[in-house]
């Protein structure tokens, strides 16, 4: 993190998540899917597009534990699927 | 990574205290330029997080860089963006200048 005093530079400004924030794995439950993901990741040398199946794997796994979550779940699937971000 | 198109990353965060922590994250994108291309989906950061004593814990970032990087002339050159959190501990009566988010 920068904490000079640079006058005249504009200073970095963090934006929150679209969607908020994950809840954390804190049992471990989704470590195999995780894991799954990143021996993808070092098998393909860490291209993220070949990994996107994987990573939905995780995110799914993940919000599973949280049913609250599915709430902002659905359009996460959509976006997968059509390989596009949501247009702000 | 492909601008526009949605990429997960993984951070750890260990606790090696014997105390839980509480503790908030925010972040940081180098080149700064490159920032404000950088989108998130969803992170861990900006909401307090709990981590018990020795807890060791995966921290998933899911976001995209927005296809509009490609576009711009002074990216040309950047074919590496870091992204980067620091974990505060949370303390009572101190406020982080977060962003309104809640």
């Amino acid at each position: 993190m920068s904490t000079a005093m640079n006058f005249g530079t504009k200073s970095f400004k963090p934006r929150p998540p679209d969607k908020g924030a994950f809840p954390l794995d804190h049992f471990g439950e989704c470590s195999a899917f995780k894991e799954s993901f990143m021996q993808c990741l070092r098998d393909s040398g860490y291209e993220s597009s070949a990994c996107r199946q994987r990573a939905m794997a995780y995110l799914e796994q993940l919000m599973a534990n949280e049913p609250l979550e599915k709430l902002g779940f659905k359009d996460l699937i959509d976006e997968k699927s059509e390989a596009k971000p949501e247009k702000l | 990574v492909v601008p526009g198109e949605t990429a997960l990353a993984f951070y750890k965060a260990k606790n090696p205290t014997d105390k839980p922590i509480i503790g908030i994250s925010t972040y940081n994108v180098i080149p700064f330029e490159a920032g404000q291309y950088f989108n998130k989906i969803q992170c861990f950061c900006f909401e307090e997080q709990r981590l018990n004593p020795q807890e060791e814990v995966d921290m998933p970032v899911f976001f995209y860089i927005d296809p509009e990087f490609a576009e711009d002339p002074k990216m040309a050159k950047v074919d590496l963006i870091t992204l980067s959190y620091t974990f505060f501990e949370a303390k009572e009566g101190h406020k982080l200048a977060l962003p309104g988010y809640q």
